[in-house]
């Protein structure tokens, strides 16, 4: 009795100390997000407000608080994220098809299984870098286009694995049903294939959606200074204003919190391990 | 019409078959139409550039082939190599320990705490390390939260605040990123092994670390192996944090030279040699990759 009492405070005192490091740098944001004045060395701010947020979002248009309108660079990563998802399907859902269940000599495949494999294992900044000489001289450097070119790479490597992996789960019998009924081969993917992968397709397409959300590294040496996609803004702001910089770290939070309640569980834990590099 | 319905069907059964196919039928091609896009795109866009990051590291400022770049590298910044290396190290270790710690609690505790805990961990996962990065600036900061909070408890004094702007501070955000996809993975291989084997286990005698040593983790070490793999090599890649955290201080990661070289010097030689030095230090837990997930198959 003594002894599961003892436990039972162990057990207690380590879940404060978790949730201790697990939420106050969330809450530093939250905290800061707010503080209109806070000076050192108090605990809390002296003053609160949600002045920094309606200036984020372009409600309020004041000129001492140093914060822009964040609505545009919002609007421009999502406009770049859903061509990024709408051009990464296309290409992945047809790759990941041929991969899963046509025939392809092994050695080819095997080939193929690496090139998508390397982006995983290898950093991706000095790719990125070599990109951006090569986009140089082709004129993408600075371009909304040269920004969705390097998205697409990043979402495409994770587009390929997890679609190839949904349509190999389907049984070859499904598909060969249909067939032997007379359906042609676009026919019984269109009408049995992809219905029954669709949730394994939209965890994808969702994936993809929240890496190009969130992408840093090749935005930065690819978009820098044309192209301010919200990540770009959050970092132009951390080292300025550091009310801004929190309400739009809360913001870019957003659509991971809602990833996490929605669709991790249709997605197998290594695949998520690569958002935001 | 039923000829040609006829036509489907056989073309239909060889493909299903594999075997004898007719000469010149697209069929053949599909399955390299269909991934010929995708193939293409990294490619061009992902393999070129990686293997030129490669070539151009030995390509000198004046145009031939020299190993000139790595000379500089290794005066200017083999200090800043050791310090990716062990930074990355420590936090993969850390990160590790703590979420084998976690996953173990995890799988055996029951009750409202474990199963509250099983959720809220899962929050760093999804976060971006640009968010990451903000956030431990203001935690971290001088006269952020956690100082604040320290003092509070006198733990430090308030007018010595604790400095975490440096490897700590790295150590710190890399750990509290990346353990808790530590502990989704591994506990999920924990969750594979049977309760009749922990069990076993304690009916014999063993006590909880034994169990942990001789039961959880042997029975579960390539899914180990996978998930440290997968935080290292993300790690020595990682630019935004270290950007934003320690951008302008000495020692500082690969990653935040190569910006340097490139944004203040247009230096790409010793950025593509530093490159390189990133590729080789994730290279042995890279090929293990690539060979481990080539094993499983796509599709497991």
């Amino acid at each position: 009795m003594h002894k599961s009492g003892f436990r039972k405070t162990i057990e207690i005192i380590i879940f404060s100390v978790f949730i201790f490091f697990l939420f106050a740098p969330l809450l530093s944001l939250v905290i800061w997000s707010v503080a209109l004045r806070w000076y050192w060395p108090n605990t809390l701010p002296q003053k609160i407000g949600l002045d920094y947020w309606f200036q984020a979002l372009g409600i309020t248009k004041s000129l001492t608080l140093g914060a822009v309108n964040v609505i545009p660079a919002f609007l421009l990563s999502l406009g770049i994220a859903i061509t990024v998802v709408i051009l990464t399907m296309a290409i992945a859902i047809p790759a990941g098809y041929s991969l899963a269940k046509l025939k392809i000599p092994a050695l080819l495949k095997g080939m193929i299984l690496i090139l998508f494999l390397l982006p995983r294992a290898f950093p991706q900044q000095p790719v990125f870098i070599n990109l951006m000489l090569m986009f140089n001289k082709i004129g993408l450097t600075g371009t909304v286009s040269g920004v969705i070119l390097v998205h697409l790479v990043v979402g495409l490597v994770f587009a390929v694995w997890i679609t190839a992996s949904t349509f190999s789960s389907i049984p070859p019998e499904l598909e060969e049903a249909a067939r032997s009924v007379g359906a042609s081969r676009l026919k019984a993917f269109l009408k049995v294939t992809i219905p029954i992968s669709t949730p394994g397709l939209i965890a994808s397409a969702v994936f993809v959606f929240l890496t190009s959300m969130d992408e840093f590294t090749g935005t930065f040496f690819i978009g820098i200074p044309f192209v301010t996609t919200l990540p770009m803004t959050l970092y132009s702001a951390s080292g300025s204003n550091i009310q801004f910089a929190s309400v739009i770290a809360l913001l870019l939070l957003i659509p991971s919190i809602l990833f996490m309640i929605v669709i991790q569980k249709f997605l197998k834990a290594e695949h998520l391990g690569g958002i935001g590099g | 019409m039923g000829n040609n319905f006829k036509n489907k069907l056989a073309a239909g059964k060889s493909e299903i078959g594999g075997g004898v196919e007719k000469p010149h039928s697209y069929a053949n091609f599909l399955p390299y139409i269909l991934v010929f896009p995708a193939v293409m795109v990294i490619l061009l866009l992902y393999l070129y550039p990686f293997l030129s990051s490669f070539w151009k590291s030995f390509i000198s400022k004046e145009g031939v082939l020299s190993l000139a770049n790595y000379k500089k590298t290794l005066n200017l910044y083999r200090y800043d190599i050791l310090f990716t290396m062990g930074v990355t190290t420590l936090s993969t270790l850390i990160a590790t320990v703590l979420s084998i710690l976690v996953a173990v609690y995890l799988r055996l505790s029951t009750g409202w705490l474990s199963s509250s805990i099983g959720i809220l961990y899962r929050l760093p996962i999804f976060l971006p390390f640009v968010v990451v990065a903000q956030m431990m600036r203001s935690f971290l900061a001088p006269h952020g939260i956690l100082n604040l909070f320290l003092a509070k408890l006198n733990i430090i004094d308030i007018e010595n605040p604790l400095q975490l702007f440096n490897w700590i501070g790295l150590i710190f955000g890399f750990v509290w990123k990346e353990a808790p996809f530590m502990i989704l993975i591994i506990l999920g291989g924990f969750q594979m092994i049977d309760s009749s084997y922990i069990e076993a286990a304690k009916s014999v005698g063993a006590k909880l670390p034994q169990i942990i040593t001789k039961v959880l983790i042997p029975m579960n070490t390539p899914t180990i192996l996978i998930a440290v793999t997968l935080v290292f090599c993300s790690l020595v890649g990682c630019f935004s944090f270290p950007y934003m955290l320690i951008g302008g201080k000495s020692p500082v990661t690969i990653t935040v030279d190569i910006a340097h070289r490139v944004n203040y010097f247009g230096d790409y030689g010793v950025a593509n040699a530093l490159g390189v030095f990133s590729y080789i230090l994730v290279s042995l837990l890279a090929i293990y990759y690539v060979r481990s997930m080539m094993k499983k198959g796509l599709y497991d």
